[in-house]
C-alpha cells in the first residue's frame, strides 16, 4: 500500500496572510484506506489548512499533490470536483429541508425536460435514505424528515454519506466530534471507519486525543503553524500527544505557569 | 421557554407516533398552521359577521385585496427563505404606478410603451438591490431601505420635474381597452382582473419553487449560505434573480393599480412592506430564512386580506379594528410556531 | 438638493444683511405631498418678488409625519440659527411648537402661522396673523354642501384616523349636515389600509352594501377619492351616492368634470403659501399689516360650476 502514491499529498506548503505566517512548510501524505489525525490546540493553523485543502484559501508556497499529480483549486467547487470533501463540526446541511432535498443540494436528481423539469421526490429520498443506512445509520428511513430533527451524529453521519455519495476520495472532518457526547461520538468515529474501509483518504481534524487514537493510522500534530510531529499508530502514548499538543517541551513552562495562577482546564 | 418545549413534548410524541397516515404529515408542512389560521379567521368573521362576506360581492372585497398584496409576498416570502429582506417594495409599487402614469396618462405615449418601462425599471431596481447585497455584505434590511429611500426620491423628483404634480392621472382613454381588459378590469363586476395574474403567477412560483430543482437552491441559500454555495448553487445569481422578481412584480402591482384606479399617486404603497411581510410570515414562512412555502404565503395573504376586510362585514366600531387585525395576526404566527416545532421534533417512534 | 439650497440660502443671507431685505424661513411639511407642493408653488411665487428686493425665502421641510411637533419645532430652532428675519410655520402641535415660536420672537423674529393653528394662537403666542384655513370650517362647508344637494346620509371615510385635523374635517361635515337635518358618521381604516388602493376601495364598497341609506360619501384625502370613485362603482352606486373630497388631484377634477364626482372641498393651499409669505415680507419691509384676521383661504368649493377656471389653475401648477 505506501508502495503507491499517496491519495493526496501536501509538499512544503507555507501560507501567510500579509506579514502573519500562519502555516509554514507543511508536509503530509494520506493514502487511501488510512485516516490521519490533524492534532492541534486552537489556533494552530488546522483551519487554514482546511480551507486550503478544501480550495477556499491557496498556499503562499508549496504544492499539492492528488494521486502524485500537482494539482491547483481555483475554488471550493474545484476542490470538490477532484473528489475532496469537507465536513463542518455542524454537519454543513440545512436544518430545515428534508434528508432527500438537502442531501441532493446542488445536484438535484429531476425527471421531465427542458423548463418543466422536477425534482425527483422520490428517487432523492430513496437515494439518500440507502446512502445513510449503508454507513449503519438504521434509524433513518424517512427522506421526508427535516434534518433540523436528527441528532448530531446523525447528522454528521449524513453529511458524510452525501460526500461519499458524490464521489468523494479525500474526506476532510473538520471536529465532527467537538459537539457531541459520547454516544453519538462514537458512532460518528464508527462512520469514518467505514470511509476507512471504503477506501477514501481521511483527514480527521480534532483536539480530542482519545477520539483521534480510537480511528488515526497516522498522527500530526501542528504547533503555531508548524507540524511539530508525526508519526504512526503505536509509535507514541496517549501522554504523549497531549503533552505535543499542548507544546511539548514548553510544557514545563506551562506547568509553572499554572502553579502561580489559577488553571482553567 | 425549557418548560414549555418540554411540556410540548408528549403530545408532539402521540402525534408523531400516527406517522404512518398522512394527516400528520400534512400537519408537518409549512403552510399547516397558515391553513388552519385561515379557517379560524374565515370562522371568526362567519360568527360575527354573518355569509355576507363568502357571498360573491363580499369574496370580492378580501380576494381583491388579496390579489395584489399576494403578487408581491410571494416573491419577498421567497427572499424571506433565501434568508434576506426586501423592503424597497414600498417605493416599487408607487414607482410603477408612476411610470405608467407619467409616460402613458401624462406623456400621451402608447401604454405598452408604460408598461415595459415599468416592468424595466423594476429589473434595474432588483439588480441593483441582489447586486448591492452581494457585494457590501450590508443587511438587506438596510440595504433595501436604502434603495427605498432612494427610489421615493427618484419617484417624486422625476414626477415633479416632468408633470409639476406628484399626483398623475390615467384616463381609461389612455390606458386603452386592451391594457384594461388585461390589468384593470373587473371581472364579473367585482373581480379585479389582478387576481387571475396572481393564481398564474402562484402556479408558476409553486412549480418552480416546490417541483423544479431550483426551489430546492432558494431553501439550501436560507438555511446555510456558504454551504449551498460550496454545493454549487450560483448563490449570488439567484439572489439578484430573487430581487428582480420582487421589485419587477411590485412594478407590476403598482402598474395595475393606476391602470384600474385611472390614477397614480407618488406617497402611495408603503403600507405593503408591512402587510407583505406579516403576509409571509402568517403564511409559515420563518423570519430568518430556510422554511417556507408559496401556498403557505397564500394562505397567509388571504388571511390577513379576510382579516383586514371582514371587519366591514361585522358590527364592531371601526375604531378597534386595528387591534382585531393585530390580534388575529399574532395568534397566526403563534400557531405557526407550533407547528414548526412540531415538524423539526418529528422523528419515528419505534424504540 | 437641501445642501445646494442651505448654500444659496447663506450666500443669499451674507447678502441680505448688507441690504436688510428681509429672509424668511417657511416651515412646511414634505414636497412629495400633493398639498404641500401647491403649498410651496406659492412661496415660491412669492419669493421671486422678495428676492427681486434682495431678500430670501427658504423652505424647510419635515422628512417625515411621524413626529410632527417636535421636528417642526426643531426646525424653528433650526431658522432661529440661521439668523432670519421673519418665520411663516404651521402650528400642528400646539404643545411641541409653541417655546421654539416663542424665542423665534424673543429673538426679534416675526412670526407668522400659516396652514394649522388659529388667530386666537397667533395673538397669544405674538405672531403677526395667522393664513389658513380651518379644518372644521371645511367640513362644515362640505356637510352643508352636501345638505343643500339634498344628500342627507354621508359618511366620512378616515384612512387616518386619530389624526385632530382629519377627525375636525370630518366632525365638521357631521355638524354641517346636521344643522340641514342630514346625519354624518365617520368610516375609520385601519393604518394596514393607508396606501393601497384596493383596500380602500374594498371598505368603501363593503360598506356602501351593509347600509343602503346611504348617500354621500366624502374622503379625507384626494388619492382616497379615487379608491371611492371604485368603491362606489363596484357597489353599483353610482349616480346614486354622491363623492366629495377634501383636496383634489387630476383625477378628482376630471371626475368632476364628468359627472362622475359631486365636488371638492379645496384650502387653497396656493395662497396659504403666497399670502403668508408675501404679507411677512410686507411686514418686516414695508411695515404693511393686513387688518383682515385671520386670514381664510378656504374652504373653496370646487364642482361642476367652477371646474374649467380650476383646470386651468391646476395645469399652472397652482391648485
Amino acid at each position: 500500500m505506501t508502495a503507491a502514491a499517496p491519495l493526496i499529498e501536501l509538499r512544503h506548503i507555507s501560507k501567510s496572510f500579509g506579514p502573519i505566517d500562519v502555516l509554514q512548510d507543511i508536509s503530509l501524505k494520506v493514502h487511501a484506506g488510512e485516516v490521519l489525525c490533524l492534532l492541534g490546540d486552537n489556533g494552530a493553523g488546522k483551519s487554514t489548512l482546511i480551507k486550503i485543502l478544501s480550495g477556499v484559501h491557496r498556499p503562499s508556497a508549496g504544492e499539492i499533490l492528488l494521486d502524485g499529480r500537482p494539482v491547483a483549486f481555483a475554488s471550493p467547487k474545484d476542490a470538490q470536483t477532484c473528489g475532496i470533501a469537507t465536513v463542518h463540526q455542524f454537519g454543513g446541511t440545512f436544518p430545515l429541508m428534508s434528508i432527500g432535498r438537502s442531501f441532493f443540494v446542488g445536484v438535484e436528481p429531476t425527471k421531465g425536460w427542458g423548463p418543466f423539469r422536477v425534482f425527483d421526490r422520490k428517487r432523492a429520498n430513496t437515494i439518500a435514505v440507502q446512502a445513510v443506512r449503508d454507513f449503519g445509520i438504521t434509524r433513518i428511513d424517512d427522506g421526508d424528515r427535516l434534518v433540523g430533527g436528527l441528532s448530531g451524529g446523525e447528522r454528521q453521519s449524513l453529511a458524510i454519506a452525501r460526500a461519499v455519495h458524490f464521489g468523494a476520495r479525500v474526506l476532510i472532518l473538520d471536529e465532527p466530534t467537538a459537539a457531541l457526547g459520547v454516544k453519538q461520538a462514537a458512532h460518528v468515529l464508527r462512520i469514518i471507519n467505514e470511509a476507512k474501509r471504503r477506501g477514501l483518504a481521511v483527514i480527521f481534524i480534532t483536539h480530542q486525543v482519545t477520539h483521534a487514537m480510537a480511528v488515526g493510522d497516522h498522527f500530526a500534530v501542528l504547533i503555531r503553524g508548524a507540524i511539530a510531529a508525526d508519526f504512526r499508530k503505536g509509535e507514541r502514548t496517549r501522554e504523549e500527544i497531549t503533552d505535543l499538543m499542548a507544546g511539548g517541551e514548553i510544557m514545563a513552562h506551562i506547568e509553572a505557569a499554572i502553579e502561580g495562577a489559577h488553571a482553567d482546564t | 421557554m425549557t418548560d414549555r418545549t418540554a411540556a410540548a413534548s408528549p403530545a408532539l410524541a402521540r402525534r408523531s407516533a400516527g406517522r404512518a397516515f398522512s394527516p400528520g404529515s400534512h400537519l408537518r408542512r409549512p403552510e399547516a398552521g397558515a391553513l388552519l389560521g385561515l379557517l379560524a379567521v374565515t370562522l371568526f368573521f362567519l360568527v360575527f359577521g354573518g355569509t355576507g362576506f363568502l357571498q360573491p360581492a363580499g369574496v370580492a372585497s378580501w380576494l381583491n385585496v388579496a390579489a395584489s398584496l399576494g403578487i408581491v409576498a410571494i416573491p419577498v416570502g421567497l427572499l424571506m427563505i433565501a434568508g434576506e429582506l426586501d423592503i424597497s417594495i414600498g417605493a416599487m409599487i408607487p414607482a410603477g404606478s408612476m411610470t405608467v402614469a407619467i409616460i402613458a396618462g401624462h406623456g400621451d405615449q402608447s401604454i405598452w410603451l408604460a408598461i415595459a418601462a415599468a416592468l424595466a425599471l423594476g429589473v434595474v431596481v432588483g439588480w441593483i438591490n441582489g447586486t448591492l447585497v452581494n457585494v457590501t455584505g450590508v443587511p438587506s434590511l438596510i440595504v433595501t431601505m436604502g434603495t427605498l429611500f432612494a427610489m421615493q426620491g427618484v419617484v417624486l423628483g422625476l414626477s415633479v420635474l416632468f408633470t409639476g404634480t406628484v399626483s398623475v392621472a390615467l384616463p381609461p382613454e389612455e390606458s386603452g381597452p386592451v391594457a384594461k381588459f388585461l390589468f384593470g378590469q373587473f371581472i364579473g363586476g367585482a373581480f379585479q382582473v389582478v387576481i387571475v395574474w396572481w393564481i398564474l403567477l402562484t402556479a408558476l412560483y409553486v412549480f418552480y419553487v416546490h417541483f423544479s430543482p431550483w426551489g430546492n437552491w432558494i431553501f439550501a441559500m436560507g438555511g446555510d449560505r456558504e454551504s449551498a454555495r460550496n454545493a454549487g448553487i450560483p448563490t449570488r445569481r439567484m439572489m439578484v434573480l430573487l430581487y428582480i422578481l420582487s421589485a419587477t412584480s411590485a412594478a407590476f402591482v403598482g402598474l395595475c393599480q393606476a391602470i384600474l384606479f385611472n390614477s397614480a399617486q407618488v406617497s402611495a404603497g408603503m403600507s405593503y412592506i408591512f402587510n407583505a411581510i406579516i403576509a409571509v410570515v402568517v403564511g409559515g414562512v420563518l423570519l430568518t430564512g430556510g422554511f417556507g412555502s408559496v401556498i403557505g404565503i397564500v394562505f397567509g395573504t388571504l388571511t390577513f386580506a379576510i382579516v383586514n376586510q371582514g371587519i366591514y362585514f361585522t358590527d364592531f366600531d371601526r375604531n378597534w379594528s386595528s387591534l382585531i387585525i393585530g390580534v388575529m395576526l399574532l395568534a397566526a404566527v403563534l400557531m405557526n410556531n407550533v407547528f414548526r416545532r412540531m415538524a423539526l421534533n418529528y422523528s419515528p417512534k419505534r424504540t | 438638493m437641501t445642501v445646494t439650497r442651505l448654500l444659496a440660502v447663506s450666500v443669499l443671507a451674507l447678502a441680505a444683511t448688507a441690504a436688510t431685505a428681509a429672509d424668511i424661513a417657511v416651515i412646511g411639511g414634505k414636497t412629495d405631498d400633493p398639498f404641500w407642493a401647491k403649498i410651496k408653488k406659492g412661496l415660491e411665487d412669492a419669493a421671486m418678488a422678495i428676492e427681486r428686493d434682495g431678500g430670501s425665502v427658504t423652505y424647510l421641510q419635515l422628512q417625515t409625519y411621524d413626529n410632527l411637533g417636535p421636528d417642526a419645532a426643531q426646525l424653528v430652532r433650526t431658522a432661529i440659527s440661521q439668523g432670519v428675519d421673519g418665520i411663516v410655520v404651521p402650528n400642528w402641535v400646539p404643545e411641541a411648537e409653541d417655546d421654539a415660536i416663542r424665542a423665534a420672537i424673543d429673538a426679534g423674529i416675526t412670526v407668522m402661522l400659516m396652514n394649522a393653528g388659529n388667530i386666537d394662537k397667533a395673538r397669544e403666542l405674538g405672531a403677526i396673523n395667522y393664513v389658513g384655513n380651518d379644518e372644521y370650517q371645511a367640513g362644515l362647508a362640505a356637510g352643508r354642501y352636501f345638505g343643500d344637494q339634498g344628500v342627507m346620509n354621508v359618511i366620512c371615510v378616515n384612512t387616518v384616523p386619530g389624526a385632530a385635523n382629519l377627525e375636525a374635517r370630518c366632525q365638521g361635515v357631521a355638524d354641517g349636515l346636521a344643522e340641514k337635518g342630514g346625519t354624518a358618521e365617520q368610516l375609520p381604516l385601519p393604518a394596514t389600509s393607508f396606501g393601497d388602493p384596493t383596500a380602500v376601495a374594498e371598505a368603501i364598497k363593503s360598506t356602501l352594501l351593509g347600509n343602503e341609506e346611504i348617500r354621500g360619501l366624502i374622503t379625507i384625502s384626494a388619492g382616497d377619492a379615487d379608491s371611492a370613485a371604485i368603491g362606489i362603482q363596484q357597489a353599483g352606486k353610482t349616480g346614486e351616492v354622491m363623492l366629495g373630497s377634501f383636496d383634489f388631484n387630476e383625477a378628482g377634477l376630471q371626475r368632476i368634470q364628468a359627472g362622475q364626482q359631486g365636488f371638492a372641498v379645496d384650502q387653497q393651499p396656493y395662497l396659504q403659501g403666497f399670502l403668508a409669505t408675501s404679507l411677512l415680507n410686507a411686514y418686516i419691509e414695508f411695515g404693511n399689516n393686513l387688518p383682515v384676521a385671520p386670514i381664510a383661504t378656504g374652504p373653496g368649493i370646487v364642482d361642476s360650476s367652477n371646474i374649467e377656471a380650476t383646470l386651468a389653475g391646476v395645469a399652472k401648477g397652482a391648485r
